[in-house]
C-alpha cells in the first residue's frame, strides 16, 4: 500500500520547527508533494478554532484535501504536531502522535534547547522516522 | 450549474392540456400556475391543434418481440417532452350553448371528442370535459349531459360545469377545476410510475441501459408527484446500476462510453444532491458527494483524454459548491456539526462552498496540465490522430455526440470513432481559456474564506490565483498577489513556503524589468533560513529552484552582479531597509554610542555594527554614516568584508560642537558600485530580533564588543551645553517673617561669557511638595496665596516699585517682565565679561510656609547660537514674628454678678463666651512674645474696632492703661511684651466684636535707615455684654500696721428695680480681730447701695490673709467669694518710713 505522509511540528508562534516527509513510497507527482506544507499551513486556521473547543490533545482529522487528511495533536504548550496522510489508521496515528509528543518533551528538557527554536537534533529526526514506519 | 438544461435544474411540474374556448385559457392557466403545487398548462386554441399530442411511432424496445440493444441511456428530449408536450390531463372546453343548440354543432363537438380520444389512446392521459356556462340560469338538461358523458366515455365527475357569470362563481369553478386536475395528475403520474416499475419487476432487462432509464423515469414521475423519497430511492438505484455498467458495457467505443456514463452520473448525482440539500440533509449530501468523488476519481480513462476526466471532475465540485451556496442562502446555518466526533466525520470546511470552489479550481488546473500534455503529444505525432471532423453535434442521447453528414438534401447522422471524438474534444477544449475560470474559482473561494476569518486558507487560494496569473504571463497581477501571500508566510515564518513565493516574485520582477524589486527579492531569498533537508531535489519549487544553501549562494551572486551585467545603466540600485523591512536579514545595522552624554567639542566614540545573513561573504566598498547634525557625517572607503551571520564591528569617533541630541540616522553601504543599501540605524538596546532567524541554531553574537553595551547601547547621544561662565548668587538674611516684604538679592556676574538675551526666571515652589502654593480652587481669591512674588526691585531702569503683583504685560518691547504669584521672568541686559547686574526679589508670606525659590538664568554666550542655563535654588522659611495672646480681667476687688457666668456653670456644654459687665471697666491684657531669632522693635500696639475708629455708634470705650512708653521698644527673641487696655461697653449686646489688636513692628536692623513698619493683627474674640444685677466691691487700705485698726467696707450695689436680699458671712482669722456681724442677711432697695462696714486690727506682720468673705445673692443663688489675691493685705510691723528725697522718685500706691 502506498502511503504519503508529511509530518510537521509547529511552535506556538506558528513557525514550523520540524518537518519531515515520512511517506513510504516515491511520489508520483512532484508538485503535489510540495503542496503538503501549503496544505498544512492552511489547516492551521481550523486548528486554532478547534483547539479550544475540546480538552483532548488529539484532534483527529481536521481537514481533508482530496485523499489526504490532516490530523493534529496539540500539546499543552500549544505546540501543534500535524500529520498529512492518506491512511485511515486512526489508532496508529494517535500512537504516533503520543510517541512523538514524548520525544518532543524530551527535547524540551534539554537545557540547551531554546523553546520555540528549530529542532535540529538528528536523534529526534531518526526516532520520528522510525515511529512513522512503525505506526503509519 | 448554469450549463444544465432548465428542465434538469428545476423540479418537474405537472402538465395539463386545455383545448377549445381559447378566451378562457389565460385565466385558467394563470390560476393553475399560482396553485400550490403549480400546474403548467398546454393551451390549444382549437381542437384542430390537438395533433401535437399525437405519439411518435417508436415503441418501447422491450415491448418488441426481439429486443434490440438501446443506442443510449437517456434520451436528450425525454424530460422536456414530459414537461411540455405530454399532458397528464386533457380538458376539452365546450360552451353550453354549443352543445344544447344546433345539431350540427353537437355533431362537431362529438367529432372533436372522438379525435381527442384517438390521440390519447394508449396512454393513461385523462380526458375531462368542461361545460362553460356564461350564466347560471342556462341549465343543461340531464339528457344532454348523459349523452356527452357517453360520447366522451368519462365518469360523471370528469364532466365539469364551469360557470363564469360573476367573480365568486368563477373562482369557485376555477377551484373545482384545479382540484380535479391535481387529483387526475397525481393519478396519471402514479400510474405511469407503476407501469414502468412493473416492467422492471416483470423481466430483468438484459440491458442495464434500460434499467437505468426506467429507474430515472420512475424517479422523475415521483418528482412530478412530489414524492421525494421515492425519487431519491430510484435515482440512487439508477446511479448504482450506472456505476456497475461502467466496467461491462461495450456498446460504444471506450472513450465515448466513459463520457456518456460520466455525463449521466453527473446528472443523476445532481438530482440526488439537489433533493438531499433541499430536504435539509446537508450531512448526507456531503457524504454522498464525497462518495461520488471517490467512486469516479480513478475512472480517468485513456491518457490522451484525461483532461476530459479532470474537467468533468472539476465540474462536480463546482456544481456542488453552487448547490451548497444556493441552499445555504435559503437555509443558513441549518447545520452546526460537532466536528471531530465519530458521528460527524466532516471538517468545518466541508460544509462551505469555498472549499469546493477551491478544489474545483485545483482540478481545473489539473485538466489544463493534462490538456497541455495532450496538445504537445498531438503536435509531436501529427499523423496519429485524425483531424477534427467539421460538424459534430450532440446526438439524441445524453452524453453522446454524432457527426452530421450532408449529402445533397439528405442529412445523415453518423456515429463518431474514438479518434475523431478525441480530436474533436481537443479542438473544443483548446478554444477555452481555462486560466480565467481557475482564477475566478480561486477568487470566490478566497473571498469566502477571508470572510470566515480563515486567513491562511484564503492565502492558499490567493497563491493559486497568483500562480495562474503567472502561468498566463500576467506578471503585474501575479506579482501583486504573490506579494500578499509572501507577507503572510513572512509573518508566520514558514521559510520554505516563502522561498517558493519569493522565487515567483523574483521572476515576475525580472520579467517586468523592475531592477530594484528583483534585487530586493533575490537578496531576501538568499538571506532566508532554508537549509538542505535532503529531498529538495525531488520537489518542484517553481522558478525559485531547490531550497538549498548552494542555491542561496547562487542567487546572492546573481543579485550582486546583476547590475554589473546591465552596466549601460549608470544608476546604482538603491534599497531602503527600515526596521520593518524583510531585508533586515540582508543587512542589519546597529549603532551604539559608548557614552550617554558628551561635552561639546569633545570626542564621542561609537560602534557601527553590520550583520548579514547572506550565505556568502561580500565586500562593502563605501560606508556612509549620516547623523542629524550633518557636520558629524563620515564615510569609510576602505573595503570591508561582511561575513555571514557574524557582526562586523567598526568603532569611530565623532565630535559635535552643537549641544542637543546627536542621533545616527542612516548607514549607507555601497556594494560592487552598483548596489546601495541604505539602512536605518538601530539602537542595540531597542533592536528587535529578526523573526526568521531568531529560532535558528546559530551562535549568538553581540553587536558590540562589550555585551553590556549591546543591551543598553543607543544610537543617539546627548551633547551637553557648554559650561556657563557666569556667577549667579542668591542671598538671603535669615528667615522671612510673615507679613513683611522679604527681599532676596540676586547677583549676576559674568566671569567669561558675554551675556546676550539673558532671561532670569524665578519660580516659587512649596518645599514640602505639592508644587503649587495654593490649591487650584482657591486661585480666584487673592487671600489664598500663602506666598507671593510681589515684584522685582533694584533694576537699573526701574524707578518705581509700585508694580502690581499680577502685572503680566511687558513694559518694554525688548524687556520681558512677567510676574505672577509664584512665577516671574525678567530680562537681563547685555553684560560684558566682568560686569555684574543685580536685582531684589520681593516676596511676601501670608502664612508660615517653607518655600523653595528657583532662579535660572538662560543666555546666549555670544558667538555660538545656543542657550546656556544656570540654575540656583534657595530654601526659605516664612515664620510668624509674634505669638500673641490676650486675657480679660475685672478691676481689683470689684466683682459684678454676671448671669451668664452662673448659667455656664449650670450647663457647661453651652458655648463659652467671655462676658463683660456693662458700663464697668473691663481689663484686657494683650501679650506678644517674640518667637523669631532676631530682635524686633515694637512701634505701637492698639485695639482698633472692626468697623474702624470713626464708626458712628460707639459701642464701647477703649483706654490704654499701660503700653509702649517710648517710640520703639526693642525686644529680643523670647521676650514678652504686655499691653493693658480698659474696655467699657456702652451697650448690652449678646455678641459684641471688640475689633483687632494691631501690633506694629520693624526689624531691628542697623543697616537700614528707614525700616519698613509691618502691622501684625490679632483679632479679639466676640464677647457678651450684660448688665450685672449686683456689683460687689471691697474697699480696703493698701496696707495695715500691727495693732493699728483699719476699716474695710463691703459695698453691694443693686442695679435692678427689685428688692435684693443678700446673705453675707465673714470667717474667723487668728491674725485679725474685727468687729461686725459674722453672719447676717440684708435687703437692698432698688438702685441703692448697701455698705457693710468692719473694723480690723491686725496681730502679726507680713502678708496676711483677711478673714474669708462670702456674699450670697438669694434671688440668683449666686455666691461671691473674693479671690485669694483680693483677700490679702500686707501688714507692716510699724509705720514705714520712706526716704523720698534720696531716691528722687515718687512712690505710687
Amino acid at each position: 500500500m502506498t502511503t504519503t505522509a508529511c509530518f510537521i511540528v509547529v511552535s506556538k508562534n506558528d513557525i514550523p520547527i520540524y518537518e519531515a516527509e515520512v511517506g513510504s513510497t516515491v511520489r508520483q507527482k512532484q508538485e503535489q508533494a510540495h503542496q503538503h506544507q501549503f496544505i498544512l499551513h492552511a489547516a492551521l486556521d481550523l486548528v486554532q478554532d478547534l483547539a479550544w473547543t475540546t480538552s483532548a490533545m488529539f484532534l483527529r482529522s481536521v481537514d481533508r484535501f482530496n485523499d489526504l487528511t490532516v490530523s493534529v495533536y496539540v500539546t499543552a504548550g500549544h505546540t501543534r504536531l500535524m500529520l498529512l496522510h492518506d491512511s485511515r489508521n486512526e489508532d496508529g496515528i494517535k500512537n504516533f502522535f503520543q510517541e512523538v509528543h514524548e520525544l518532543y518533551v524530551k527535547t524540551l528538557l534539554n537545557p540547551l534547547y531554546l523553546i520555540g527554536s528549530r529542532i535540529t537534533s538528528a536523534h529526534f529526526d531518526t526516532r520520528v522516522r522510525a515511529l512513522a514506519r512503525k505506526f503509519l | 450549474m448554469e450549463d444544465y438544461p432548465e428542465e434538469l435544474r428545476t423540479p418537474p411540474v405537472s402538465l395539463v392540456c386545455l383545448t377549445g374556448c381559447p378566451e378562457l385559457h389565460h385565466p385558467i392557466s394563470a390560476f393553475l400556475h399560482s396553485e400550490q403545487p403549480p400546474i403548467n398548462t398546454l393551451a390549444l386554441p382549437d381542437f384542430s391543434k390537438a395533433s401535437v399530442l399525437a405519439r411518435k411511432k417508436n415503441r418501447d424496445p422491450l415491448s418488441q418481440p426481439t429486443p434490440a440493444p438501446p443506442s443510449g441511456i437517456l434520451k436528450r428530449d425525454w424530460l422536456l417532452k414530459h414537461r411540455t408536450r405530454v399532458p397528464a390531463v386533457v380538458a376539452a372546453l365546450f360552451r353550453a350553448d354549443q352543445i344544447s343548440g344546433d345539431p350540427a354543432q353537437w355533431l362537431q363537438a362529438c367529432t372533436d371528442l372522438e379525435n381527442l380520444k384517438s390521440l390519447i389512446h394508449g396512454r393513461s392521459t385523462r380526458l375531462v370535459v368542461v361545460l362553460v356556462q356564461t350564466q347560471a340560469a342556462e341549465e343543461l338538461s340531464e339528457d344532454v349531459m348523459a349523452a356527452l358523458r357517453k360520447r366522451a366515455e368519462i365518469d360523471s365527475k370528469h364532466l365539469v360545469e364551469f360557470v363564469q357569470n360573476d367573480a365568486s362563481d368563477l373562482r369557485q369553478s376555477l377551484n373545482k377545476l384545479a382540484s380535479l386536475f391535481a387529483e387526475l395528475c397525481l393519478t396519471y403520474y402514479k400510474e405511469e410510475g407503476r407501469r414502468i416499475r412493473s416492467i422492471i419487476e416483470k423481466k430483468s432487462s438484459p440491458f442495464p441501459e434500460l434499467n437505468i432509464r426506467y429507474c430515472f423515469k420512475i424517479a422523475i414521475y415521483a418528482e412530478f408527484r412530489r414524492d421525494w423519497s421515492e425519487a431519491l430511492k430510484f435515482y440512487e438505484e439508477a446511479y448504482r446500476v450506472l456505476r456497475e455498467m461502467a466496467n461491462t458495457s461495450t456498446r460504444l467505443p471506450p472513450i465515448q462510453r466513459l463520457v456518456e456514463i460520466k455525463t449521466i452520473a453527473e446528472q443523476i448525482h445532481f438530482k440526488i444532491s439537489t433533493l438531499l440539500l433541499h430536504g435539509g440533509k446537508i450531512m448526507e449530501a456531503v457524504a454522498r458527494f464525497l462518495k461520488h468523488i471517490k467512486t469516479y476519481k480513478r475512472l480517468v480513462g485513456l491518457p490522451e483524454v484525461d483532461f476530459l476526466h479532470w474537467e468533468w471532475f472539476s465540474r462536480q465540485f463546482l456544481v456542488f459548491a453552487e448547490l451548497l451556496e444556493t441552499t445555504a442562502a435559503s437555509a443558513p446555518s441549518s447545520q452546526s456539526p460537532q466536528f471531530g466526533t465519530s458521528e460527524s466525520p466532516f471538517s468545518e470546511w466541508e460544509f462551505q462552498p469555498a472549499y469546493y470552489y477551491q478544489l474545483a479550481a485545483n482540478y481545473l488546473r489539473e485538466k489544463r496540465c493534462c490538456l497541455e500534455q495532450s496538445s504537445v503529444s498531438k503536435t509531436d505525432l501529427p499523423t496519429k490522430i485524425t483531424e477534427a471532423p467539421d460538424s459534430v453535434m450532440p446526438s439524441t442521447h445524453i452524453g453522446q455526440s454524432a457527426r452530421l453528414v450532408e449529402e445533397g438534401d439528405i442529412v445523415t447522422v453518423l456515429p463518431l470513432s474514438d479518434a475523431e471524438y478525441v480530436a474533436y474534444a481537443l479542438a473544443e477544449a483548446e478554444r477555452f481559456q481555462d486560466c480565467y475560470e481557475i482564477i475566478a474559482l480561486y477568487k470566490r473561494a478566497q473571498e469566502s474564506f477571508s470572510s470566515h476569518g480563515s486567513q491562511r486558507m484564503a492565502c492558499l487560494c490567493t497563491l493559486g490565483m497568483a500562480r495562474e496569473y503567472y502561468a498566463s504571463d500576467d506578471f503585474t497581477n501575479s506579482k501583486q498577489l504573490f506579494d500578499t501571500v509572501a507577507a503572510m508566510y513572512r509573518r508566520e515564518g514558514w521559510a520554505p513556503l516563502l522561498w517558493e513565493v519569493l522565487g515567483y516574485l523574483r521572476d515576475c520582477a525580472k520579467r517586468l524589468g523592475l531592477t530594484n524589486e528583483y534585487t530586493a527579492y533575490s537578496l531576501e531569498m538568499a538571506a532566508l533560513p532554508v537549509f538542505s533537508t535532503g529531498f529538495e531535489e525531488t520537489i518542484d519549487f517553481g522558478p525559485a529552484g531547490p531550497a538549498t544553501l548552494s542555491r542561496r549562494e547562487e542567487i546572492q551572486r546573481e543579485a550582486l552582479n546583476f547590475a554589473v551585467e546591465t552596466d549601460g545603466d549608470p544608476e546604482p540600485v538603491g534599497l531602503d531597509v527600515d526596521p520593518v523591512s524583510p531585508l533586515r536579514s540582508v543587512l542589519l545595522v546597529a549603532v551604539a554610542f559608548h557614552e550617554q552624554s558628551v561635552k561639546p567639542d569633545s570626542v564621542a566614540s561609537l560602534t557601527v555594527s553590520l550583520l548579514s545573513h547572506l550565505p556568502l561573504l561580500f565586500k562593502v566598498d563605501l560606508l556612509e554614516v549620516e547623523f542629524n547634525q550633518p557636520a558629524c557625517n563620515f564615510s569609510m572607503s576602505i573595503p570591508l568584508e561582511v561575513s555571514p551571520n557574524k557582526w562586523l564591528r567598526l568603532t569611530h569617533e565623532v565630535k559635535s560642537g552643537q549641544s542637543g541630541k546627536l542621533e545616527c540616522l542612516t548607514v549607507k553601504a555601497k556594494i560592487n558600485n552598483n548596489l546601495i543599501i541604505c539602512c536605518r540605524a538601530e539602537s542595540p538596546a531597542l533592536m528587535e530580533d529578526l523573526t526568521s532567524w531568531k529560532y535558528e541554531n546559530q551562535r549568538e553574537t553581540y553587536p558590540t564588543l562589550d555585551p553590556a553595551l549591546s543591551l543598553s547601547g543607543q544610537k543617539s547621544i546627548q551633547v551637553d551645553e557648554p559650561n556657563p561662565l557666569v556667577d549667579l548668587t542668591l542671598n538671603s538674611i535669615g528667615p522671612a517673617l510673615v507679613g513683611e516684604v522679604f527681599q532676596i538679592p540676586v547677583l549676576v556676574v559674568s566671569t567669561g561669557h558675554v551675556i546676550h538675551g539673558g532671561e532670569l526666571k524665578i519660580n516659587l515652589v512649596d518645599a514640602r511638595g505639592g508644587g503649587m502654593l495654593m490649591s487650584p480652587r482657591e486661585t480666584d481669591e487673592s487671600d489664598a496665596h500663602h506666598v507671593e512674588l510681589l515684584s522685582i526691585s533694584g533694576l537699573p531702569e526701574e524707578k518705581e516699585d509700585d508694580l502690581n503683583t499680577d502685572l503680566s504685560e511687558e513694559t518694554k518691547s525688548d524687556n520681558i517682565r512677567k510676574i505672577q504669584y509664584s512665577f516671574g521672568v525678567v530680562s537681563v541686559p547685555v553684560l560684558k565679561e566682568g560686569e555684574s547686574w543685580c536685582c531684589n526679589l520681593e516676596i511676601r508670606w501670608h502664612r508660615p510656609k517653607l518655600v523653595m525659590v528657583y532662579v535660572s538664568l538662560g543666555y546666549n554666550p555670544g558667538d555660538v547660537d545656543q542657550r546656556v542655563n544656570v540654575h540656583r535654588s534657595l530654601q526659605i522659611e516664612g515664620k510668624v514674628p509674634f505669638f500673641t495672646n490676650h486675657r480679660f480681667m475685672m478691676p481689683f476687688r470689684r466683682e459684678p454678678l454676671l448671669i451668664s457666668n452662673i448659667r455656664s456653670l449650670i450647663s457647661p456644654l453651652e458655648e463659652k463666651k467671655v462676658s463683660l459687665a456693662l458700663k464697668e471697666n473691663n481689663i484686657v491684657i494683650v501679650s506678644a512674645k517674640n518667637c523669631t531669632d532676631v530682635p524686633l522693635n515694637l512701634v505701637s500696639m492698639k485695639i482698633v474696632p472692626e468697623g474702624g475708629t470713626n464708626s458712628n455708634e460707639k459701642l464701647f470705650l477703649v483706654q490704654e492703661i499701660s503700653g509702649i512708653s517710648n517710640k520703639c521698644t526693642r525686644f529680643v527673641p523670647g521676650e514678652e511684651f504686655r499691653g493693658v487696655f480698659s474696655i467699657t461697653p456702652l451697650v448690652a449686646k449678646s455678641s459684641l466684636s471688640l475689633g483687632v489688636v494691631c501690633v506694629e513692628w520693624t526689624r531691628d536692623s542697623k543697616n537700614q535707615d528707614q525700616p519698613e513698619t509691618v502691622t501684625t493683627k490679632h483679632s479679639l474674640p466676640q464677647v457678651c455684654v450684660e448688665e450685672p444685677p449686683l456689683v460687689a466691691a471691697i474697699e480696703c487700705p493698701p496696707f495695715a500696721i500691727v495693732g493699728d485698726p483699719f476699716s474695710l467696707y463691703i459695698k453691694v450695689k443693686n442695679n435692678t428695680n427689685l428688692l435684693q436680699e443678700i446673705k453675707y458671712s465673714l470667717g474667723d482669722s487668728q491674725n485679725f480681730v474685727f468687729c461686725g456681724a459674722h453672719v447676717h442677711t440684708a435687703s437692698i432697695l432698688p438702685g441703692k447701695e448697701l455698705v457693710l462696714s468692719y473694723k480690723f486690727v491686725p496681730f502679726s506682720a507680713g502678708v496676711q490673709q483677711l478673714p474669708r468673705i462670702t456674699i450670697t445673692s438669694v434671688r440668683y443663688s449666686a455666691q461671691l467669694t473674693p479671690s485669694i489675691a483680693a483677700g490679702t493685705i500686707f501688714v507692716y510691723p510699724a509705720e514705714p518710713k520712706f526716704s523720698l528725697e534720696k531716691n528722687g522718685s515718687e512712690l505710687v500706691v
